[in-house]
């Protein structure tokens, strides 16, 4: 097993990053009933395992008891029929669920699938509460015309229902919808606490962690507790006993996206940018979220920037975010942002160097 | 004078301008008088011209086609022109005028033919050949192309007004400022102003502006091929001034162009000659008289060239000729930037522009412009019928091109009866392998198929009887007995059965033919009716000519195995122009060979199109000339489909700059899905003409970050238009993807990555979505199974992002380290704790290899894998089941019974009943589906056993429908480790589990 898996904390006691958190959830728990939540916060800051303990919390070991369902729903959609597949995860408590997964059909999915869910009462089993819980993972990405069908639900079946929304970008959930929600903010772990979890796994481990590694590791994995620990095996399997100054290991995609920044500012031609755009196809193909994309290509050029330049490019990388999430091919918007760049960038050279 | 001496003496006439001066002096007072009212000379003159002259000079030609009769009327005219020539003459004055920027040019007609030979004596000066008269083809005389440049303006109003570039046809004297710009003014209006960076040629009209006195004709045509590598830009491109000359000042000519060239673009320079009258063709031959080359790259042209003793020529050499057919203005800036009205070649004939300011003048020309029209129309009225009519062919000899394939309908048709007619049928046996019953000829229209089939039946005596898709074709009932009439296919039916028709009676020399024509058309209502012909064609006791465009089509699909295909090819623009011709001669049309060559080219080997254009255009005029048939063409080609290829062909090629904007439009919605693909395929490919030189790149880098804005643009766009059905802004979407991107990068393609084609590309965004896909689907299924293990709880993103890497280490690593037993058993264990199996392992590797970083399964030797597949099965035998197993086990191929009788054990609470029943329903329509199950009962058995020995407490749903396995989407068939193989790869290894890795590396 992944040490990832392996040391996550099953209960809210056993948290070790969040504690705070942690215990109001606890308090909020021993109230008997709880809100709405909606856990918002950059991956890899716990708050799926924080969900997964609290629900423990709330039901006990039996919410552990899960089971994993791939099938198809038949949904109403106007006056047609559709057919939507999801994958729920659910134990008798709850109900896991990713709506966004539908696509663009998570319309239906929320008025119909979710709302059907939500009427329902549970039966009344020992260790219920009354109600039921529905996790929606990645509401941030639900379409507007989605979060608007939720926040009727969440009103007409709060008597035997509670949502526990999970997103990484509140901003993005409309809201009407945070309003309806207690909000809890999982910010990334700090650096210390990083290093205390990773020092905490090396112990476990019976391995020998250099602290100067485990900050890097922390570093470089840019506060995310899930890629720390991931990172801290890879480097365990890579070489061992540790050396306070090994190499960090990099994931593939990492790697990839590095060279294409290398691409990018050694030569700034149509040629270039169409090896771009096949490198960029090759990412995006092989799943890597183009916001993950855009964003690790611009911190990588930063790095290679001149200053004056910092500001222009990440306003246009801004820019053609904002552009990608309201389209819908996101090559097109990837190779405008590095058309953009590869424009500024080489009318600066020529003007400085000439 | 011979036509050939005034050339001569136009070409030397830069030289000396002022060589005439003495009969230019010689005159003045002739015209004086008759300038009457103009007291500047200059102005006088061209009045004269654009009116009296001219009136007189159609009159005679409208009358006779002129007989000898006019020849008078003609002297008279001529010698007024030459009067005003030599008047004109004196070219200081009139540079004096250009440099005014009032004025232009010379204008010249050309002339040739001997009729001439007086006004050339007199000559002077190209005016007098204006003064033939252009368009009568019947004096004799040649054809006179009276263009002047126009250009301008200024001054003189009314020659400009006069324009319509009736000085193309009818070649009046009407010199001078008779603007006719003609051709490719009407699309410039993109850049109307010429900009000295700008290659001179695409972006002023083209005024080849003197007629000029030569022997014309000569045949043209566009004959460079495509060349495939990238061509280096020309170092001084558009620095230089682009010349324009007369019409036809390398009328006869035949140029062939190799390497790069100092200033023009290749497509430049075929264009620049073309509109000169020169002929282009692709490769050095012994009628070649110049090779067009700036630096002797010593490539097979120049070599080949070098060999024949071809004259190379430089691009200064090629300007130098073309500007010496025009008096040269050495003052003159360049040329007159006011592009007056840009006047379309095509009215050649059409009345004159009534605008003149010289009332009478004007109104008198008016008069014989009609009157020549009308005689023209008189002239048809009596030909009613239809050219590709008129002009079917009607011995062997004239149908074009496929002369093989002529001839083999023929062996065929003569061979027919020896096989299958009464003779053959002791041997039955054989001759159906020798000879197919029936033929199949194919092609598109136009190519002469029907006509080849009736021509064929008639030279070998048969009687054709055809059916095509004015006839019901459906199924023939099954009382053909009841005898002709009703349907069609039952006359067929007798018809072909009716021995003593076809054969008995052969002696009788009644021998027939069905012709089956249009086949591929029958649908809808021809119910049946393929496969009724082929019952025919089986059963036949007569020869069937089948005939169809698309032999690819579905339809015929099962047809053409009984029939011997015959493909019709395009006929040669050669062959095809000079057919064209004969028949233009017989109308008595006269018509530039390298018209002709251009009109054959646009219709793709569509004869009958050809001459319905020509008909057509003989309506306008009797004569016609490559600027003609080209405006109208384009005029016409809009109208036509346009595949997306061709589409995005137009709107970034050379000439995207001059389309008009409803053209793009057209272009752009096309194919509102493919051309916008397309274009984002292969912007990148495209050196933007607006950027003109470009040394350092950056506004070729700017164009590019614009465009590429601009398609991201259309992208959102697109989004309101298909997720929101906001279609009304269907137009603006065309305009964000399509048509700005073209407006800044249309120009010269060039080759990006060695090797390639230098053709556009498919779109690759659709190829690359798909695939997408794909591994997506995998990717979820590791993911569900992921969930499935019940030890973690990761989002899909972070699957991909952070557990992929770490994982396909764990997977891969040990198969290299270890000692093969160890490694498999840890590899097998990490497998089973994440409830993986292995085509999980194969995505894994597959995903988390980028290209470029190496295949992780790479150097892993195959006896590893095996044991890995072996202990693989074997763990999966003696294990305690996998709560992901449950998943795919219930999709197993021979789960079908199950579906029956479900076996659920289902911990849902109750409340959920609702979705269960229609789960239910749901399952027993999927039990159908599932039914490609060949496995047996054995696996079902095993599926249940693993169900009850598995460990209390866990959650099992052995539900089917529900379970649609995580894998619904990988389509299942193959043999895969637990029965659940993936159909999807199409190679599968032929150990499906030993080589796990041997796809990986594609």
């Amino acid at each position: 097993m992944l040490w990832v898996d392996k040391y996550r904390p099953r209960t809210l006691d056993k948290v070790m990053v969040h504690k705070e958190e942690a215990t109001n959830l606890k308090n909020l728990i021993a109230q008997g009933d709880c809100p709405h939540l909606l856990f918002y916060g950059p991956s890899g800051a716990g708050k799926k395992t924080l969900i997964m303990a609290l629900l423990r919390e709330m039901f006990g070991p039996s919410a552990e008891k899960v089971k994993v369902e791939n099938k198809p729903w038949k949904v109403e959609a106007g006056t047609r029929k559709i057919e939507v597949e999801l994958t729920t995860v659910s134990s008798n408590h709850h109900v896991e669920l990713n709506p966004s997964d539908a696509g663009f059909q998570d319309r239906y999915v929320v008025q119909e699938i979710i709302k059907e869910m939500a009427k329902n009462r549970p039966l009344d089993v020992a260790g219920n509460r009354g109600f039921k819980v529905l996790v929606l993972n990645e509401v941030d990405k639900l379409s507007k015309e989605a979060q608007h069908s939720l926040r009727r639900t969440m009103e007409k079946y709060s008597a035997a229902c509670r949502l526990i929304l999970c997103c990484n970008s509140a901003s993005k959930v409309i809201e009407a919808v945070r309003s309806r929600c207690l909000n809890i903010r999982i910010n990334s772990p700090s650096r210390e606490d990083i290093v205390d979890v990773l020092t905490f796994v090396a112990k476990k481990e019976n391995l020998v962690l250099p602290p100067e590694l485990a900050g890097r590791i922390a570093h470089h994995s840019n506060r995310n507790l899930r890629r720390s620990i991931l990172c801290l095996e890879a480097c365990k399997v890579k070489q061992y006993p540790f050396t306070a100054d090994q190499e960090v290991q990099t994931t593939d995609w990492e790697q990839f996206i590095v060279g294409l920044a290398n691409d990018i500012v050694t030569e700034q031609s149509p040629k270039k940018l169409f090896q771009v755009r096949e490198k960029l196809y090759e990412l995006l193909v092989n799943c890597i979220p183009p916001e993950v994309i855009l964003k690790r290509l611009l911190d990588e050029l930063m790095k290679k920037l001149d200053s004056e330049l910092k500001h222009e490019v990440c306003h246009w990388a801004a820019f053609y975010e904002h552009r990608m999430q309201q389209g819908q091919k996101a090559i097109f918007h990837l190779e405008a942002f590095v058309a953009k760049f590869m424009s500024i960038y080489k009318r600066f050279l020529i003007d400085t160097f000439g | 004078m011979a036509s050939g001496d005034i050339r001569k003496w136009f070409m030397k006439q830069p030289a000396k301008a002022a060589a005439a001066p003495a009969a230019a002096t010689s005159t003045p007072d002739g015209k004086k008088e008759e300038g009457a009212n103009g007291t500047d000379r200059y102005k006088s003159t061209s009045k004269f011209f654009s009116g009296a002259s001219p009136a007189e000079k159609v009159k005679d030609e409208g009358k006779a086609k002129p007989g000898a009769a006019s020849s008078k009327r003609i002297k008279e005219a001529v010698n007024l022109d030459s009067d005003d020539d030599e008047f004109e003459k004196p070219l200081p004055k009139r540079a004096r005028n250009v440099g005014k920027g009032s004025e232009d040019e010379s204008d010249v007609g050309k002339g040739r033919g001997k009729g001439r030979g007086e006004s050339n004596a007199k000559g002077t000066q190209d005016m007098d050949i204006d003064a033939s008269p252009a368009k009568a083809p019947a004096a004799g005389r040649g054809r006179g192309r009276g263009r002047g440049d126009s250009s301008a303006k200024g001054t003189q109003d009314m020659d400009v007004d006069a324009s319509p570039a009736k000085g193309g046809g009818r070649g009046r004297g009407r010199g001078r400022g008779k603007g006719d710009a003609p051709v490719a003014s009407a699309s410039t209006e993109d850049d109307p102003e010429p900009s000295p960076k700008k290659p001179a040629a695409q972006a002023a009209p083209k005024p080849a502006p003197a007629g000029r006195g030569r022997g014309g004709g000569g045949g043209g045509g566009r004959g460079g091929g495509f060349n495939f590598g990238a061509r280096e830009a020309p170092p001084h491109k558009g620095e230089k001034e682009v010349p324009e000359g007369a019409e036809d000042a390398l009328a006869g000519l035949t140029f062939v162009i190799s390497g790069t060239l100092d200033s023009l673009e290749r497509e430049e320079a075929e264009h620049l000659i073309k509109c000169h009258g020169g002929r282009i063709t692709g490769s050095v031959s012994k009628k070649t008289d110049y090779l067009l080359a700036d630096e002797d790259v010593g490539g097979r042209k120049s070599q080949k060239a070098k060999e024949l003793g071809v004259k190379f020529l430089t691009e200064d050499g090629l300007f130098d000729m073309i500007r010496k057919t025009k008096r040269k203005q050495s003052a003159a800036p360049p040329p007159p930037p006011v592009k007056a009205e840009p006047v379309k070649a095509i009215n050649v004939v059409k009345t004159p522009n009534p605008k003149t300011n010289d009332d009478v003048k004007g109104k008198a020309k008016i008069e014989n412009g009609n009157s020549s029209f009308v005689n023209n129309g008189k002239a048809h009225a009596a030909e009613s019928e239809s050219w590709p009519h008129k002009h079917r062919p009607q011995s062997m000899d004239e149908i074009i091109g496929n002369q093989s394939i002529v001839k083999q309908v023929q062996d065929w048709l003569l061979q027919w009866e020896k096989h299958h007619g009464n003779a053959a049928k002791g041997k039955k046996g054989n001759s159906s392998s020798q000879q197919k019953k029936a033929v199949l000829l194919s092609g598109n229209p136009g190519m002469g198929k029907t006509t080849t089939a009736r021509l064929v039946c008639q030279l070998l005596g048969y009687e054709a009887l055809e059916v095509n898709a004015s006839d019901s074709r459906g199924k023939s009932d099954s009382n053909v007995k009841t005898g002709m009439g009703g349907k069609t296919s039952n006359t067929i039916k007798e018809m072909i059965s009716n021995k003593s028709l076809a054969f008995d009676g052969g002696k009788s020399d009644r021998k027939t033919v069905l012709i089956m024509d249009e086949v591929d058309g029958m649908s809808g209502g021809d119910r049946g009716g393929v496969a009724d012909l082929i019952a025919s064609i089986k059963s036949s006791h007569i020869p069937i000519i089948c005939i169809c465009n698309d032999k690819y089509s579905q339809k015929l699909k099962s047809l053409i195995n009984y029939c011997l295909p015959l493909p019709f090819r395009k006929p040669t623009k050669q062959q095809m122009a000079k057919r064209l011709q004969q028949i233009a001669k017989k109308e008595g049309l006269e018509i530039e060979e390298i018209a002709l060559e251009e009109l054959s080219e646009r219709v793709n080997g569509d004869m009958r199109m050809a001459l319905n254009q020509l008909q057509y255009m003989s309506l306008r005029s009797r004569t016609l000339k490559y600027t003609d048939v080209r405006a109208r063409l384009m005029a016409s080609a809009k109208d036509e489909d346009v595949t997306p290829f061709s589409a995005v062909d137009k709107l970034l090629g050379f000439d995207g700059g001059r389309l008009r904007m409803d053209e793009r439009m057209d272009a752009a919605m096309s194919d509102m899905d493919l051309v916008p693909l397309l274009i984002q395929e292969n912007y990148l490919n495209y050196c933007p003409s607006k950027c003109g030189r470009d040394d350092s790149g950056t506004a070729r880098m700017d164009a590019i970050a614009r465009t590429a804005l601009s398609i991201a643009e259309g992208d959102i766009v697109n989004v309101q238009i298909r997720r929101f059905r906001q279609w009304q802004h269907a137009q603006m979407g065309a305009f964000m993807t399509s048509i700005i991107p073209a407006a800044y990068m249309h120009g010269r393609r060039e080759v990006l990555v060695q090797g390639e084609r230098n053709f556009n590309r498919f779109g690759g965004w659709l190829g690359k979505n798909s695939t997408f896909g794909k591994k997506t689907r995998l990717l979820e299924d590791v993911h569900v199974h992921l969930l499935a293990s019940r030890i973690c709880e990761p989002t899909r993103e972070a699957v991909r992002l952070d557990y992929l890497p770490l994982l396909s280490m764990h997977l891969t690593q040990p198969l290299h380290n270890l000692p093969k037993d160890e490694a498999v058993q840890q590899v097998v264990d990490v497998l089973e704790e994440y409830s993986l199996d292995q085509e999980d392992m194969e995505t894994i590797v597959d995903i988390a290899t980028l290209k470029g970083g190496e295949g992780l399964l790479e150097g892993v030797p195959a006896a590893t894998k095996t044991a890995l597949t072996k202990a693989y099965k074997q763990r999966l035998g003696d294990r305690r089941v996998r709560s992901a197993d449950l998943l795919p086990v219930l999709s197993l191929p021979g789960s079908k019974k199950v579906t029956k009788k479900p076996a659920r054990m289902n911990f849902m609470p109750a409340d959920d009943g609702e979705n269960l029943d229609s789960l239910e329903d749901s399952a027993e329509a999927e039990g159908e589906e599932e039914g490609d199950a060949e496995e047996d009962e054995d696996l079902e058995a095993k599926a249940l056993a693993l169900l009850t020995e598995s460990r209390p407490g866990m959650t099992l749903t052995l539900d089917p429908a529900k379970t649609k396995a995580a894998g619904a989407g990988r389509g299942r068939g193959g043999g895969g480790g637990r029965g659940r193989g993936r159909g999807k790869d199409s190679s599968q290894p032929k150990t499906p589990k030993a080589t796990p890795a041997a796809k990986r590396k594609k």
